[in-house]
């Protein structure tokens, strides 16, 4: 692979990454281009001691992503930073997808129940004294916003999972890139 | 297998043979890279995204010096927290090859 290769390679592969990160970057491999040839080595060579530039741009992007994530919060965020890692082949995905399956549909069911038990509340709440002639009112609406409340409380422990999913998969993706600061940052408690 | 473990082990402690080199003297991507590479055959390219991530985690600055040959070269410096990572690095790297040692030489 020559020079201009590379480079392009590379270029290509660390797309949407800000502009001057980019410059950045390409500047990186183009010195070290520059330094090989110096000391007398051809293109080919130090190209192939640079190793895939197409490994090395997602490596750099997944890092920006979980930077972005670190700083963001927000679900495009995490989107990114998943999907980022997942690309990068660092997770093994035979092993973890049982795994994942079983919490995506776990977190899925508890959402799912958090809006039956709203929608059901709301219902009981509003409907109720209606339909059941000479029910007890007060006891009707009160059962409506127990069961709205405890579609709220489930609501919310969906969310609190679903972002501790998302740290859990950082974590283990800065595991695997060696991304990972040494002493872990308490990143739940942040959240 | 002894393969996977092999990067396995070379990638934990790419960051510390990079500190350890900076411990020493401040130096430019090239130099690193080779460096490296000839000591514990890792692919050069990987110097730059760590050294990116050690550069954002605030652990080494850089300064650009006028070269001799072609553009002025990027130099990295440790930081003072870069030194004080490197030196907690270094102390848990210690304790945790005398502990393996000890059982390897135990295993004989």
């Amino acid at each position: 692979m020559t020079r201009q290769d590379f480079l392009a390679r590379l270029r290509a592969g660390v797309r949407g990454l800000p502009p001057a990160a980019i410059e950045d970057i390409i500047g990186d491999y183009q010195a070290h281009f520059t330094e090989g040839a110096a000391a007398g080595r051809d293109e080919a060579t130090v190209a192939q001691a640079l190793g895939d530039p197409d490994r090395l741009a997602r490596e750099l992007k997944a890092q920006a992503s979980l930077n972005r994530w670190e700083v963001e919060r927000n679900p495009s965020a995490a989107a990114n930073a998943v999907f980022a890692v997942l690309g990068l082949g660092a997770i093994d995905i035979l092993i973890l997808l049982p795994i994942v399956l079983w919490i995506i549909g776990t977190l899925f069911a508890m959402a799912l129940v958090a809006v039956v038990c709203f929608a059901a509340g709301a219902a009981i709440m509003v409907a109720g004294p209606f339909v059941i002639h000479g029910g007890p009112i007060a006891a009707l609406i009160l059962a409506g916003l127990g069961l709205i409340a405890v579609a709220a409380c489930i609501g919310s422990l969906t969310a609190v999972g679903s972002i501790l999913c998302t740290h859990a998969l950082v974590w283990y993706g800065r595991l695997h890139l060696r991304l990972l600061k040494p002493a872990l940052d308490p990143q739940g408690a942040a959240a | 297998m002894a393969e996977a473990v092999q990067v396995q082990l070379k990638k934990g402690v790419l960051e510390l043979c990079v500190l350890a080199l900076l411990s020493k003297s401040d130096a430019y991507g090239y130099d690193i890279a080779s460096r490296l590479a000839q000591g514990i055959e890792m692919g050069e390219g990987t110097i730059y995204p760590l050294m990116r991530r050690l550069q954002g985690d605030g652990l080494v600055e850089t300064y650009l010096v006028e070269s001799a040959a072609g553009p002025p070269r990027k130099y990295y410096k440790l930081s003072n927290a870069g030194r004080e990572r490197f030196a907690a690095q270094k102390a848990e790297w210690t304790h945790f090859s005398t502990a393996v040692n000890a059982i390897l030489g135990g295993a004989q």
